[in-house]
């Protein structure tokens, strides 16, 4: 049998929140850190995003994906970390025991002292949205489609409708044009684009290519490969509105229908997930509801912003040298709780406030003139305001390490728990 | 070596199974024991590639059949043996068996609202389970038992609370059964028998009243014994050879299926609402584990004009949660990973036909084989045996004839320890190339250099569940595409989907631009 290692930290997943929580760890004084990979090159998805558009907070410069790759990816060099790639956790037990295996190594087994899952997000399917209709080739996610295109040189279709306008999607669209194909159009169900608004101008309006909102796919058509799609208008219900369907003929059909935190090692591991995020119930230093496992990045909850990614992967890092170095132990935990145009929350769950703690937080629906207030008990602790506010444009506010002092001080009751409210300024 | 289309057909063959589904399939297995002389036609890129690779896997005990047809004869029979009949194949078998439920909604709704409560009541946990019962035993299946509504909730927690009784059937069980009729094909092949792939029959030549050849698009056979398991289009091939006189009419099922993370264990045994006087041609469907835990739910039963109709309709979607939801109120709706569908190839009469031709002599028919047809393969295969047997095929069994198939290893199953001696072996059954199911390329390389090779995408993912996952192949795709590339030695855009047309990718990068500049000069040049 081979010897078992027990390092003081094992990141699982070398994407953007990977990288950046097993960099954090290291500075923060864990020695033996490592950082396993499934792939054959760390960096994740970022790779394959060659558009620009990352890093405008953490370095203050607009980076492609692959530029913002490299700099972790230098660093990590750098740092005395081991990576092991090509390496697939297969389990992680709840005494944080990780089985996992590579081509080289064969099977391998860790018992770290702190697990930092950050295993990102997968795209959701055709039949997680029901599309009906035929199983022919030519149904592809906009994250593989984007893969095919970006490293393997490979054009998924010639002719080419896109459901959903998340941002891979209005990305794709451009990609896809750039590349001789065409782009019929792109379809959403909601009312609004669910991309950043950014992406609808550079990728779609740029372009001459149209978006249709409140549609969807009804049905796809085509035995062997896609010969083309149903297309129609949904009510306000998000129904299909049988009079208005309309035949697009297309080979290819690229969804981009949202993204799942991918969260299956966390519940072998009998971390709690929230039903809202998808993702582990998290505290303010990134720590889950089972002890010393830390969660960052996508896998707690979809960020729209790699940076943002990055901070909550210092945080995660920093937490697990914490608990690894000084045995803190969670007091009394807090809850987070969601007020007003609030969806939800970020961490969900507060039980130090010696530090300052960003939330991060999406609206239900759109706003415009509002204020995002965090309070601790009754008492509001920061403010900020917003022009306008949209379900798909991440918020994040900051509640300073002193206000909540402040707010205990003030002679009030006991603060049993802090709200994240939106509230309008117009009335 | 089979199933390459570089291959020539034989010129000559003692006999011709037309179509390799698990019916052709396991009755070519059968005259195998007798003679090697066998040779599978399929018009598809692969065994099990139409009807089969979409049914629901459901071994029934022939409970749900009309007594005295042939298909509950055989269903029975078919059940009965089927232990024997995968023993040596290395596939799961297992006998879930089928909990039948009666609840309110077991009696229409016009016969319920007139009696009063309490005979309701009687007749759903007395009456009708007696019935129940009396009819199975009255077929031959044995061992059901009578369950009270406290038994069922014990059995299955997930069952509606409005349940009354039951009947539990302890013989049915699952069977994959295109990893089935995979596996008998290839035992075929292991002792002499050829399978060609992408071969369809386009005549059949009968002279003096006797089966001469079989001409396929591939060029012609001659046999003196033609085996007509040709599915949905066993009735155009009977007309070839002039032996018809029945209509295959397409039938759609379609079922959903959910993450096996979420659902495992959700039932242990098929469930089903059992319901009188119930309208339509399906015997309702059940809930159902999968061999590997995910929870399917299905097959809807609606007739079609076109035979290659796969599609799900979003009413038909609708139309099994609704069913479900009632049975299951629980049921993880949002855990759905996957729909499919497939046609049935029921004849007017909807009763198998098995039967050698009155005018062409040496012609078999084995057709309008539909549900319970997967339960009755093994006696299918006996009744065919019986009757080739009379045509010409020896009566003796081979001396040589090996039964086992050995399935390539699955890394997933086994222990550490041979896990890490298989890697040391060959380092990519380290390499997971599925990361939903667990599928290493090993396993994928495995499929594609296996007896019946697998040549497409769909044809490896029904070998090792590669794509079968959550993802439903958004990772894994173009990595198994690669794959297939290399190991057939053919460039990656050539890899398809299923076969013919289903093509993955439309060139390299930059060849669509460089396409619409030779377009456009030759435009200018004009």
């Amino acid at each position: 049998m081979k010897a078992i290692r027990r390092p003081d930290c094992a990141v699982i997943g070398a994407g953007p929140a990977g990288l950046g929580a097993a960099l954090a760890a290291g500075r923060a004084g864990l020695k033996d850190v490592v950082l396993i990979e499934r792939d054959i090159e760390l960096g994740g998805i970022l790779p394959q995003c060659i558009h620009d558009g990352f890093g405008s907070i953490v370095f203050k410069e607009v980076l492609t994906g692959p530029q913002y790759a490299q700099r972790y990816i230098d660093e990590v060099e750098k740092a005395d970390i081991e990576v092991m790639l090509n390496t697939m956790v297969l389990d992680l037990a709840p005494d944080r025991k990780i089985t996992a295996v590579s081509p080289e190594q064969g099977m391998v087994e860790l018992e770290p002292r702190s697990v930092i899952l950050a295993m990102g997000c997968r795209e959701r399917s055709r039949h997680q949205v029901m599309i009906p209709g035929y199983r022919p080739a030519g149904v592809i996610t906009a994250g593989a489609a984007q893969r095919d295109i970006n490293i393997e040189g490979l054009m998924p279709g010639r002719n080419v409708v896109i459901l959903g306008s998340g941002d891979i999607g209005l990305v794709m669209a451009r990609r896809f044009i750039l590349e001789g194909a065409s782009v019929e159009g792109v379809y959403e169900i909601m009312d609004h684009p669910g991309g950043l608004t950014r992406n609808v101008v550079q990728c779609l309006q740029d372009f001459d290519c149209p978006l249709h909102l409140s549609h969807t796919v009804t049905f796809i058509h085509g035995r062997r490969r896609v010969e083309g799609v149903t297309v129609a208008h949904v009510d306000e219900d998000l129904r299909p509105i049988k009079e208005s369907e309309r035949y697009v003929p297309c080979d290819t059909l690229v969804l981009s229908v949202g993204l799942i935190p991918e969260n299956e090692l966390s519940r072998k591991a009998g971390v709690v997930l929230d039903p809202v995020t998808a993702g582990p119930f998290v505290d303010e230093r990134m720590e889950t509801m089972a002890e010393g496992i830390f969660a960052c990045g996508n896998v707690v909850n979809v960020f729209d912003l790699v940076d943002y990614v990055t901070r909550s992967a210092e945080v995660a890092g920093e937490g697990a040298a914490e608990y690894v170095l000084q045995g803190r132990k969670r007091e009394a935990p807090i809850r987070v709780v969601p007020g007003r145009n609030v969806k939800y929350v970020v961490p969900q769950f507060v039980s130090d406030f010696s530090r300052d703690i960003d939330f991060y937080f999406r609206v239900e629906h759109p706003e415009r003139a509002v204020t995002a207030r965090i309070l601790a008990g009754a008492d509001a602790v920061s403010s900020k305001k917003h022009k306008m506010v949209r379900p798909p444009e991440m918020l994040k506010s900051n509640m300073k390490a002193a206000a909540f002092d402040g707010a205990e001080r003030a002679g009030g009751p006991k603060v049993d728990r802090v709200t994240v409210e939106v509230v309008s300024r117009e009335t | 070596m089979s199933g390459h289309p570089q291959i020539e057909l034989p010129r000559t063959a003692g006999v011709v199974v037309v179509g390799a589904g698990v019916s052709g399939c396991s009755v070519a297995r059968e005259i195998v024991k007798y003679t090697p002389d066998v040779v599978i036609l399929e018009k598809e890129s692969d065994v099990a590639d139409a009807t089969t690779k979409a049914n629901n896997a459901e071994v029934h005990s022939g409970i749900g059949e009309k007594y005295g047809t042939l298909k509950q004869k055989l269903n029975v029979r078919g059940n009965a043996l089927y232990d024997e009949f995968v023993k040596d194949l290395d596939i799961a078998f297992e006998r879930q068996g089928l909990l039948l439920v009666f609840t309110p909604r077991t009696l229409p709704e016009n016969v319920t609202s007139r009696l009063p409560a309490g005979v309701v009541e009687f007749l759903l946990s007395r009456v009708i389970p007696r019935l129940v019962m009396h009819s199975a035993r009255r077929k031959g299946i044995p061992g059901q038992r009578m369950l009270s509504r406290d038994e069922i909730l014990r059995m299955e927690p997930h069952v509606t609370r409005d349940a009354v009784a039951g009947v539990f059937d302890p013989t049915y069980g699952l069977v994959s059964p295109y990893k089935l009729t995979i596996a008998l094909a290839e035992n075929c092949v292991a002792n002499g028998a050829r399978v060609f792939l992408d071969t369809e029959v386009t005549d059949i030549r009968v002279e003096r009243g006797a089966v001469r050849s079989v001409v396929t698009n591939r060029g012609e056979i001659e046999t003196p014994l033609v085996i007509n398991a040709a599915g949905l289009f066993a009735d155009e091939v009977a007309d070839m050879a002039g032996a018809g006189g029945f209509r295959i009419h397409p039938r759609k099922g379609a079922s959903l299926l959910f993450d096996r993370e979420l659902t495992y264990n959700y039932v242990k045994s098929s469930v089903s609402e059992f319901k009188m006087f119930r309208k339509g041609l399906s015997k309702g469907g059940g809930a159902m584990p999968t061999a590997e835990g995910n929870l399917q739910l299905g097959p809807t039963a609606i007739e079609v004009e076109d035979k290659y109709d796969t599609s799900i309709s979003a009413e038909e979607i609708q139309e099994i949660f609704e069913r479900f939801y009632t049975l299951l109120p629980d049921f993880p709706r949002n855990a759905m990973i996957s729909s499919f569908s497939g046609v049935r190839a029921p004849t007017e009469e909807e009763d198998f036909v098995i039967g050698a031709s009155d005018t062409a002599r040496g012609f078999v028919n084995v057709a309008g084989i539909q549900s319970p047809g997967l339960a009755s393969a093994p006696a299918i295969a006996e009744m065919v045996l019986g009757i080739v047997q009379g045509l010409g095929v020896p009566t003796e069994p081979r001396t040589d004839y090996n039964p086992r198939r050995n399935a390539p290893p699955k890394f997933i199953d086994l222990s550490h320890e041979e896990r890490d001696r298989l890697i040391a072996k060959d380092p990519r059954y380290g390499r997971i190339i599925c990361r939903c199911e667990y599928i290493t390329e090993g396993e994928v390389v495995d499929a594609i250099h296996s007896i019946i090779p697998a040549r497409t995408m769909d044809a490896v993912k029904r070998r090792t569940r590669v794509g079968m996952g959550r993802c439903q192949g958004g990772f894994c795709g173009y990595r198994l595409a690669a794959i297939l590339a290399g190991e057939l030695g053919i460039p990656v855009t050539e890899v398809t989907k299923d076969g013919g047309g289903s093509w993955m990718f439309a060139g390299e990068t930059k060849s669509l631009i460089r396409q619409r500049a030779v377009a456009e000069d030759s435009e200018a040049g004009r």
